[in-house]
């Protein structure tokens, strides 16, 4: 086996305590003795463009994409990163028009799912924030494994040390001061990422060969692996991407969890800045990838995952090695960190708030001790899971299905006031029960099953493209880019499509979630929604202020003074679950 | 070919500097006007 360069243990542990110390020094200068529950879950909506862009950059770029993006530029070649950065970074504008329309709506949420209680009921509220924990868990988990992968491999220290040191890094400094810590410590871990990429990607291409290489490797490719429009990339790596990146958009409460953050008139800014800063970085992280094809590198192990640090262990001098895995400590701390928040906030509003106490008589200091148990319990699993020989790919694949699946019936929830919580709700088991026998391949997909799989799938494509549409520019346009591209597709998709299963998944689950849901819905005839009820129903659940130069200015009572249904509690007011609220 | 490909290589680490630049600018921005008016930058 080739022995890669390493770095000592003295000085992993010194990049270590560097790195998690500074950001519990930036978490104890914001903490406060009696945190502020709306704070802990959203900061209280009113945060800066700076840090809310480098936040958003920073928890989107986690270690998993960096080695994906390379995998794909390994695989596929000099296309391959476009397949996977470019519709990662869509993923992030694409959620912009539609968070504008869910800040427009509840514009003191803390959730999406909080925001479908008020919408619908308890079943939709669940369903989504099931999906979320899950994701959350699972993300955390990837991230935690990806650090012990990279300690086992760059230092004397083993994968279970790893895991250990940066689940406990993590959780110190996020536990006392909840989303506040990650999004301000997310700034600095988004200056060591940036940077870092900035550096270590000319150093990599031209210790490698740099231009001259581009000529004695292309011997290394396939014709598809040279050409830019290779369709070996788009319908393995491209196209089930393109797919996932509305259902990853509307799925992560890490990315909603900013959206409620962010001064509502930053929102484009900092999603824009984003979009850039995230496509860049993972494209040109990707790039490595493309340059290890060149250059004949064959991974380690035959695990395209060790591909990343393989290349920086080869081409970097000790120094930048250093740099190299500040970057990767940074990308998945800022993830997990993310992550440890998000199913804070979850635990705190979704089943405290709203299902155990009641909007109205929620402790808002039980409130954040329910987030900060939730945050050891959740790094409790995200080790037992790491630890454990999970499947993360599988389980990510499900997640993406589920995530899916609801697409179309919450993003409908938010325009259109005929839907209802059955309509919600039957469409999502839908879009799940016509995926996993496609998608894991549990049924003989030739013959007449393999064509209404094919013929769903591309009712799927004509959703995908037409949400998008619908995002930037209505209705109207919407209905034209979905049908016309559904009529486009026919074609070529039918007889073919479930040939390639994943993708196949995910469009068949978009298109039965979507018909279930636009069918129930037109049976409404009766009953409609008046949308600002969800403004009086989302709100603060703590009124005590944290005091704007960072000290206790009250300790309030705990009731929250914004609005939920005017004079009624909320658990009885919400208990008719399964009935839409008009 | 050559240069267009070592273009597209590089090109991206010098979008990310551009990204890095705008993000660094606007929180010094605000980290100063937080500290004018004495409060906390979140």
């Amino acid at each position: 086996m080739e022995q890669l360069q390493q770095l000592s243990g003295p000085i992993v542990v010194t990049l270590m305590l560097l790195f998690f110390g500074g950001s519990l020094y930036m978490s104890i200068r914001i903490s406060r003795k009696r945190e502020n529950a709306d704070g802990y879950m959203t900061g209280g909506g009113k945060i800066g463009y700076g840090i809310s862009a480098a936040s958003m950059t920073a928890t989107w770029i986690w270690a998993s994409s960096m080695y994906a993006s390379a995998t794909s530029g390994f695989t596929y070649g000099i296309s391959g990163p476009i397949h996977y950065g470019l519709w990662g970074a869509l993923m992030i504008l694409l959620i912009y028009p539609f968070g504008r329309r869910i800040r427009q709506v509840a514009p003191r949420a803390h959730t999406i799912a909080e925001v479908m209680f008020a919408r619908h009921g308890r079943s939709s509220q669940l369903m989504l924030a099931g999906s979320n924990v899950l994701g959350s868990v699972i993300s955390l988990t990837s991230n935690l494994i990806a650090g012990g992968a990279l300690i086992d491999m760059l230092s004397p220290f083993t994968f279970t040390q790893g895991i250990i040191a940066i689940a406990a890094g993590v959780l110190l400094y996020t536990l006392w001061s909840g989303f506040r810590a990650s999004v301000l410590t997310d700034f600095a871990q988004v200056v060591a990422m940036l940077g870092a990429v900035v550096i270590i990607i000319p150093v990599v291409f031209f210790a490698a060969g740099g231009p001259s290489l581009f000529e004695t490797g292309a011997h290394n490719l396939t014709p598809q692996q040279q050409d830019f429009f290779s369709s070996d990339a788009f319908f393995n790596q491209g196209a089930p991407y393109i797919a996932a990146v509305l259902a990853y958009a509307i799925g992560n409460q890490t990315i909603a969890q900013r959206l409620f953050a962010v001064r509502e008139d930053l929102i484009k800014k900092t999603f824009v800045t984003a979009t850039v800063g995230y496509g860049a970085t993972i494209i040109g992280v990707g790039m490595l990838g493309v340059l290890a094809l060149y250059a004949g590198i064959q991974p380690l192990n035959d695990d395209v995952n060790n591909l990343i640090p393989q290349l920086a262990a080869n081409y970097l001098p000790p120094v930048l090695l250093c740099v190299f895995f500040v970057m990767i400590i940074g990308s998945l701390s800022s993830t997990a960190d993310a992550d440890l928040t998000a199913l804070a906030s979850i635990m705190m509003a979704d089943i405290y708030g709203q299902n155990i106490a009641g909007k109205r008589r929620a402790n808002p200091q039980t409130m954040i001790w329910v987030g900060r148990i939730t945050m050891i319990v959740a790094t409790a699993a995200g080790l037992f899971f790491a630890s454990s020989q999970f499947n993360i790919l599988d389980l990510l694949v499900f997640v993406g299905a589920l995530w899916g699946a609801l697409v179309f019936p919450v993003i409908s929830s938010f325009y259109w006031n005929r839907v209802t919580n059955l309509a919600f709700s039957a469409a999502v088991i839908a879009g799940l029960a016509c995926f996993l026998p496609v998608r894991f391949e549990w049924i003989d997909l030739s013959g007449g099953i393999g064509i209404a799989s094919d013929v769903l799938a591309t009712i799927g494509i004509g959703v995908v493209l037409g949400l998008m549409a619908f995002g930037f520019f209505g209705r109207r346009v919407a209905l034209v880019v979905g049908t016309v591209a559904t009529l486009a597709a026919a074609p070529f998709a039918i007889g073919f499509l479930h040939t390639y299963p994943v993708l196949s998944g995910s469009l068949v689950a978009y298109a039965a979630s979507t018909i279930v849901c636009v069918a129930l819905t037109m049976m409404n005839t009766t009953r409609r929604f008046d949308f600002a009820l969800i403004k009086e129903r989302t709100g603060d659940f703590d009124t005590r202020d944290g005091g704007a130069d960072g000290t206790d200015a009250s300790a309030g009572a705990g009731i929250a003074g914004s609005s939920g249904p005017a004079g009624v509690d909320d658990r009885l007011e919400f208990a008719n679950d399964g009935k839409d609220r008009a | 070919m050559t240069a267009l490909l070592t273009l597209y290589v590089l090109i991206w680490p010098v979008i990310v500097l551009g990204v890095l630049a705008v993000i660094v600018r606007a929180f010094v921005k605000e980290w100063r006007q937080a500290k004018r008016e004495g409060r906390s930058i979140i």
